[in-house]
């Protein structure tokens, strides 16, 4: 019976892989945050700074602002944004039964880009309760609303009878793009000359204007977004097979798609609210998972959160050093390697336009 | 501890696909559900198992199944759709694990290996599903199907399989492998429900019959009761006559025989 033992034991290796995954991304993330402190405009090292606390040295003032001000939160926010774009993206695929479906690709983060437009521009207009209740949690909120509304709309208009048609999702996600622009457009003109420079910068995709406020601004939301997604693994496999399948295999599937865009639009606002829009973390990473380690989602999800932060990080790091000491939007760098991944990924699979 | 559809009525916008329509089918018995294409077989079993909005009642082993949560269906019946799509790069046997998870089963690895060996596809276990031909996927989806309730009885309660065109894309011996496998499943104490199309196999192997035609109910009984003459002729809307093999007296349908 050698033969049929073998059978049992290889249907682990894929799932296997998966886990082991974890432990290999997890060091990965570990390592390239490592780097990330490293190198930066000024010549201050992590290396030197850690030589000199070894020896019982004391940091000066510069070295103690470069990392503590500058970089740790830059870092956080690389980390917190990457992983919520890479989770954002394969819960939205899932959801949507569609491997094209990006928050980023069909209108979504356009969506949300409005409402932290719409908070930033109008928020101060707001009563004065309102906005010592939001506190620093105003732009952030008005994204997921703004991330929210669209991600239902978009359901809506492109899902049938359980069935997302593609070409209808990316027309729409087109429409809803345009129409965020569009409105967005209109804000800044009314923006005044502070404001105007919060959206510029917020603009381009950018972690350049990370602080400690933002990472405690957008880290909250974006956990709870993660860790919701994290649990929407088994779900998400079961709609894999179908809306009724799924149902019949015994998951509420009402429930599970409205936490799961939820969960997305919290993700998604909460990260461009403080980074804007980052593009293609979130079709690139899941898709090279699905190639590694197959397209279980109760791996998939974990391992694209540490993926995403992983590629983010690294990006940023590009993005910091190519023409130092200007650096370049990050959005720039995730658009020229992602861009070209994701065409790669259009040539060889024809098969998932035409779904 | 039987299904029962009561009064079954669907409607799709304006037009009614079920007028009415109600069976019972018993565990241990393999029940059929024929009739023309349109007749309203799958909206029936949609019905059933609770995938599209009905009026009327259905009830599953003494329970109304309206008031009965999705996991708890799912622990005692398993639904085979009459196609279905996959949305991502799944091997075969993952898929079938995907059943298994809110399954009773859940617990043991080796089941889904052995409904592939049931369905005859051990060694496609891990290729991806996409690639499969329209029969080999039909029958790995039947293999995700019965390992979701592996056991036919458990805890004193029969589960059910609920198949929609168990057999409609699968060459003649496994039409017989699978019809095998589901009245082994009912001889065994669980229950089948099928909506079939090939009405000699329906003979052969069911022990109750259903013909539907336009949205109602035809006949209710044996196959020796239902599938007459009369009653098919009329529900297909075409001449047909039925013969009797000797000596077991199994009804059989040969097209030969028809006229328009
Ligand atoms: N989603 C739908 N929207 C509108 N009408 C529908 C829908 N599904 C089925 N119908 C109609 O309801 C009637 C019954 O359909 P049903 O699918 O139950 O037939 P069936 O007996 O399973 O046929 P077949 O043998 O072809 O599978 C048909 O007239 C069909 O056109
Ligand atoms: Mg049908």
């Amino acid at each position: 019976m050698a033969a049929l033992s073998d059978i049992e034991t290889i249907p682990h290796h894929r799932e296997t892989r998966a886990n082991t995954l974890h432990w290999a991304l997890a060091g990965a993330l570990v390592l390239s945050c490592f780097a990330s402190l490293q190198v930066g405009a000024t010549d201050v090292t992590l290396s030197t700074m850690l030589a000199k606390l070894i020896h019982g040295e004391t940091l000066s003032q510069i070295e103690r602002v470069v990392l503590f001000d500058i970089r740790l939160p830059r870092l956080a926010m690389g980390v917190l944004v990457g992983a919520a774009l890479a989770v954002s993206g394969a819960a939205m695929q899932g959801l949507f039964r569609n491997p094209l479906a990006d928050p980023g690709i069909v209108g979504v983060g356009a969506g949300a880009g409005l409402g932290a437009i719409l908070a930033i521009v109008l928020g101060t207009l707001l009563p004065a309760w309102l906005i010592d209740l939001t506190g620093n949690q105003l732009t952030p909120f008005a994204a997921f609303l703004g991330g929210w509304g669209s991600t239902i709309l978009l359901y809506r208009v492109s899902t049938r009878h359980g069935r997302t048609s593609v070409a209808t999702m990316l027309l729409a996600g087109i429409a809803l793009g345009a129409l965020a622009g569009a409105l967005s457009g209109i804000l800044v003109y009314i923006a005044d000359d502070t404001q105007l420079r919060d959206l510029t910068f917020w603009g381009l995709g950018s972690l350049a204007g990370a602080s400690w406020a933002k990472v405690f601004a957008a880290g909250p939301m974006i956990l709870l977004a993660i860790g919701v997604s994290l649990t929407l693994g088994r779900g998400l496999n079961g709609l894999a097979l179908g809306e009724a399948t799924a149902a019949h295999i015994g998951i509420d599937v009402q429930r599970m798609k409205s936490t799961g865009i939820l969960a997305v639009a919290g993700a998604t606002g909460a990260a461009v609210a403080v980074s804007g829009g980052i593009g293609f973390i979130g079709i690139v990473v899941p898709h090279l998972l699905r190639l590694a380690s197959g397209p279980d989602h109760r791996t998939l999800l974990l391992n694209a959160a540490l993926l995403g932060a992983t590629l983010l990080i690294l990006a940023d790091m590009i993005a910091r050093v190519v023409i130092a000491p200007a650096e370049l939007p990050i959005g720039i760098v995730t658009a020229v390697l992602g861009a070209p991944v994701f065409l790669w990924i259009l040539l060889k699979r024809r098969g998932l336009v035409e779904l | 501890m039987s299904l029962i559809a009561e009064n079954i009525r669907v409607s799709y916008g304006k037009r009614e696909a079920l007028r009415g329509v109600g069976l019972t089918a018993l565990p241990g018995e393999v029940t059929a559900i024929v009739g023309p294409n349109g007749s309203g077989k799958s909206t029936l079993l949609g019905a059933i198992t609770a995938s599209l909005a009905y009026q009327g009642r259905v009830s599953l082993n003494g329970r109304c199944v309206e008031r009965m949560k999705p996991w708890e269906l799912a622990a005692i019946r398993a639904v085979l759709p009459q196609a279905s799509r996959l949305a991502f790069p799944f091997t075969v046997i993952e898929v079938v694990r995907i059943g298994l998870q809110s399954g009773t089963a859940g617990d043991r690895p080796e089941v889904p290996m052995q409904a592939l060996a049931r369905v005859g596809l051990a060694h496609y276990a891990h290729r991806t599903f996409q690639e499969l031909s329209g029969g080999e996927a039909q029958r790995a989806m039947l293999a995700r199907v019965l390992a979701q309730v592996w056991a036919p009885v458990e805890d004193g309660q029969p589960r059910w399989l609920l198949l929609d065109e168990p057999v409609s894309s699968l060459d003649i011996a496994h039409q017989l492998q699978v019809m095998e496998i589901a009245r082994d499943f009912a001889r065994a104490g669980g229950g089948v429900l099928a909506v079939m199309h090939d009405l000699n196999l329906t003979a052969l192997y069911a022990d109750r019959v259903a013909v539907l035609a336009d949205g109602e109910r035809l006949a209710f009984g044996t196959p020796a009761e239902v599938l007459t003459d009369e009653t098919l002729s009329r529900a297909y809307g075409c001449a047909l006559r039925v013969s009797a093999t000797p000596p077991s007296g199994v009804p059989f349908i040969l097209p030969h025989a028809a006229s328009a």
